[in-house]
């Protein structure tokens, strides 16, 4: 079987970090290739640099057999590489044709539009992938599965024959994946495409795949065939161990410790479309999980609590009183913190400095007489990100500056000085590299030991067994399942999420 | 083409350029006007009448900044002049009280900002639009209370406070005017509702995350124009001791906007300094002086004020890295 990509000595580094270090990867033609590893392992950069979104600062890359240099994403296309992003690049208002030949459209001999040569080929496409769109169809009355073909039918279209997928199961159900699996498949069986399948869930690697990659902060560690001589899969705790490290495995210590009283407590909520008949108790030192796939509605669930959204119906009580809380204000003078999930987007105040978003939800507590004390916030700031281990070298330098794991702590500590009784972290490691990932989970165990209340959702099972009392996992807007911490397997929580019911005994 | 981009670039990625261009620009045009006119330009006579001409409006432009600071925007601060106008002078001849006067335009000023506010936050409309409204909607009313007539202050003493020259050579707004700076370059840099204001234009979904009304903080925003408004139109009515409903005020949101954007209030929110706007209204004050005393043709005028908007902003946009 010939080589497909081979990439050599891959180097890159971002201000001073290095991100690849040395790194080979070659994938094969015709072979669905799983690129495994950590958030922040590297693949995401790794595959940048294939898909000419950025450039590598040293190192060779051969594509069929071919020396090329890939500078821009127009470079990587004319090479047949297509780049599937893990937030879908479709537009909703659009009809499935008009997405596919979006930038790339065809042209009558008049100069307008050649509507019925595209919506054809559309057709064509289609076709040969076996799935039954129509063309004219609206994007936005598609699922996130459909959306993903029609992603996958853009890079047959101009025949692309390297197929890069970023994480393209985080969003869709089991049903789904297999349904876009299955089309991978054939794809590459008969009709000559190559797939890169960027992914840490180890799950899909035997089932889906031929071959595997593992990278670990920069470097390759492993690679290999996905199922053994005699068929059967490899080993998938070996994998794991893979992909952590052992360093990493070495600290996964979970110490059991006091539960207090129920502080708050939660009956039958109820947001139509969102979640159904939530109830469940969190106790006084608890650090209590929720996780599930995509669209499982615990992120609705958690923001309904901090007063982002308003729940129709359903009860709420924080040490026995009932409360009713309509909008974040009100939450925070409740006590209660919240994490959002995407950084970026929700919590980083991008024209602000690392002092003014740690400071601003405590704005209050630096006032003399009238004014703010610079004084007394920038005491306060230095204190606590010294406590919490931001490296940055000043207070006031932009918080866009700082590292991910770095402004995640910041923005943790914004919370940290309201002293929150309850503490919600959305997906608290998101964008954050290993070494930070520790810090953040001692700092949560931390939190717990002092008495907060904490509510942590995650998408990664391994992060849910590490530091949660407890886990409730969601499946379409209803606890499907709870599990103790010796209940905990990464096995149980994808029944769970999946709808399945766990056999009693 | 690319060159002059390239060398924009190279200009902007200096924080020194970014940071200070704006003042930097203002000391260069001054030394322009000194080597050509200094003996004209230069005089304490002559800056006092470029402040007591953009006194009015550069007070309204502070409001203005912190609108535009919180990520929105007011078109219809001329119309709102005329309308507070109007409303001071009616009382001022109805009780003849000049404290009442003041009070009215006030109350009248800060509760038309608080309806436009409330409009755009609980309304969910864009400010662009309902501001646009607003422009439309107080000067046809104001036209038709006036029947497109004027009003005119029937107590002598309210004249006082825009004629009265302090020491015999200080107009009283210029007092005022730096007075607004003060308060405002204080509430923008001391207070929790200034950052709030910054944090809410920056990131307005990370600020309501951080568990701080955001709408509470727009309508405050806007109701600090609607004092700055206040305290213009009072001038305004008592230096002329008149507000006409049809010619009063007009272009003033063009000009505070204009001033503040000169001054690097950035206006996609988040980003300025109220002292930029300060300078803004210097650099956009003395473009008339300067241009009459090198006797450029008075029709080019408003074509260099144009290029200067343009110029200003180019040089202080951030170079995206």
């Amino acid at each position: 079987m010939s080589i497909a990509l081979q990439m050599t000595g891959i180097n890159k580094s971002y201000s001073g970090v290095r991100v690849l270090i040395d790194v080979d990867f070659e994938v094969r033609e015709g072979e669905i290739h799983a690129l495994l590893g950590e958030n922040g392992a590297g693949k995401t950069t790794l595959m940048n640099i294939l898909g000419g979104v950025v450039a590598m600062d040293s190192g060779r890359i051969q594509l069929f057999g071919n020396d090329v240099t890939i500078q821009n994403t127009h470079e990587a296309n004319q090479l047949g590489i297509a780049f599937i992003h893990q937030e879908l690049n479709v537009v909703n208002d659009l009809m499935v044709y008009e997405n596919l030949f979006l930038g790339r459209e065809l042209r009558t001999s008049w100069g307008g539009l050649n509507t019925d040569e595209m919506r054809r080929r559309s057709t064509e496409v289609f076709k040969k992938m076996g799935v039954d769109i129509d063309p004219r169809a609206m994007m936005r009355s598609f699922d996130a599965s459909h959306k993903q073909i029609v992603e996958i039918a853009k890079s047959i279209l101009f025949d692309a024959r390297l197929i890069i997928m970023d994480e393209p199961t985080s969003s869709l159900t089991r049903a789904e994946t297999e349904k876009v699996f299955a089309i991978m498949k054939d794809l590459t069986k008969n009709h000559g495409a190559t797939v890169i399948f960027i992914s840490h869930k180890l799950g899909e690697v035997c089932e889906f795949c031929d071959r595997f990659t593992i990278l670990r902060n920069g470097e390759k560690v492993a690679s290999g065939d996905a199922r053994l001589n005699d068929g059967a899969c490899v080993n998938q705790v070996e994998l794991a161990k893979l992909m952590v490290g052992h360093d990493a495995l070495g600290t996964q210590h979970y110490e059991a410790r006091e539960i207090g009283d129920p502080v708050l407590e939660v009956l039958g909520l109820d947001l139509p479309g969102k979640y159904n008949n939530i109830s469940f108790t969190l106790h006084k030192g608890e650090i209590l999980g929720f996780t599930g796939l995509l669209g499982d509605g615990k992120l609705a669930l958690v923001h309904t609590l901090f007063g982002d959204m308003v729940a129709r119906s359903g009860e709420v009580f924080l040490n026995g009183e009932k409360i009713s809380i309509t909008h974040p204000s009100l939450a925070r003078k409740r006590g209660i913190g919240f994490l959002p999930p995407n950084r970026k987007e929700n919590a980083i105040i991008k024209d602000m400095n690392v002092r003014e978003n740690m400071t601003i939800t405590t704005l209050r507590n630096y006032v003399r007489r009238l004014s703010l004390s610079k004084k007394r916030e920038n005491d306060i700031a230095t204190d606590y990100s010294k406590r919490i281990g931001i490296r940055m070298r000043k207070l006031s330098q932009p918080i866009t500056t700082l590292s991910g794991g770095n402004q995640q702590k910041a923005v943790i500590s914004k919370w940290l000085l309201a002293k929150p009784e309850i503490m919600i972290l959305c997906n608290p490691t998101q964008g954050v590299d290993v070494g930070a990932k520790n810090e953040i989970y001692a700092l949560i165990t931390e939190l717990a030991n002092q008495g907060v209340s904490i509510i942590v959702t995650s998408d990664e099972a391994q992060e849910v067994m590490r530091i949660c009392d407890r886990v409730i996992v969601m499946y379409h807007g209803v606890i499907q399942g709870e599990l103790t911490h010796e209940e905990i397997t990464e096995e149980a929580i994808m029944i769970l999420s999946t709808g399945g019911v766990l056999a009693v005994g | 083409m690319n060159k002059v981009s390239s060398k924009l670039e190279s200009i902007r990625r200096h924080k020194f350029f970014s940071e200070y261009s704006i003042i930097l620009v203002a000391i260069a045009m001054v030394i322009i006007a000194t080597i050509l006119e200094g003996q004209t330009f230069l005089t304490g006579r002559n800056f006092i009448n470029i402040l007591r001409n953009n006194a009015i409006q550069g007070i309204i432009a502070f409001g203005m900044s912190f609108v535009i600071i919180s990520g929105n925007i007011d078109l219809s601060v001329g119309s709102q002049l005329v309308i507070v106008g109007i409303t001071c002078l009616s009382v001022l001849n109805a009780t003849g009280s000049t404290i009442l006067a003041i009070l009215s335009a006030l109350i009248m000023s800060v509760a038309l900002s608080l309806l436009t506010g409330f409009i755009v936050t609980v309304g969910r409309v864009p400010s662009f639009i309902v501001t646009l409204g607003m422009q439309y909607f107080l000067r046809s009313i104001g036209i038709y209370i006036m029947d497109a007539r004027g009003i005119t202050g029937r107590v002598a003493s309210y004249q006082q406070i825009s004629n009265y020259m302090l020491f015999g050579w200080l107009p009283l707004p210029i007092i005022y005017f730096f007075v607004m700076l003060g308060i405002s370059i204080y509430v923008a840099r001391s207070t929790i509702i200034g950052r709030h204001i910054y944090a809410v234009g920056s990131n307005e979904k990370a600020t309501r995350l951080s568990g701080i009304n955001t709408n509470r903080v727009k309508m405050i925003a806007f109701a600090i124009l609607g004092v700055t408004v206040a305290v213009a139109a009072i001038i305004e009515s008592s230096r002329m001791n008149s507000i006409n409903s049809t010619s009063s005020g007009q272009t003033y949101e063009l000009n505070a906007i204009a001033m503040a954007v000169v001054g690097g209030i950035a206006m996609e929110g988040g980003r300025g300094k109220l002292i930029g706007t300060f300078f803004g209204i210097f650099i956009l004050g003395i473009i008339n002086n300067i241009l009459t005393l090198v006797g450029m043709h008075v029709y080019l005028v408003n074509a260099v004020k144009g290029a200067i908007i343009i110029l200003a902003v180019l040089l202080q946009r951030k170079s995206r890295d």
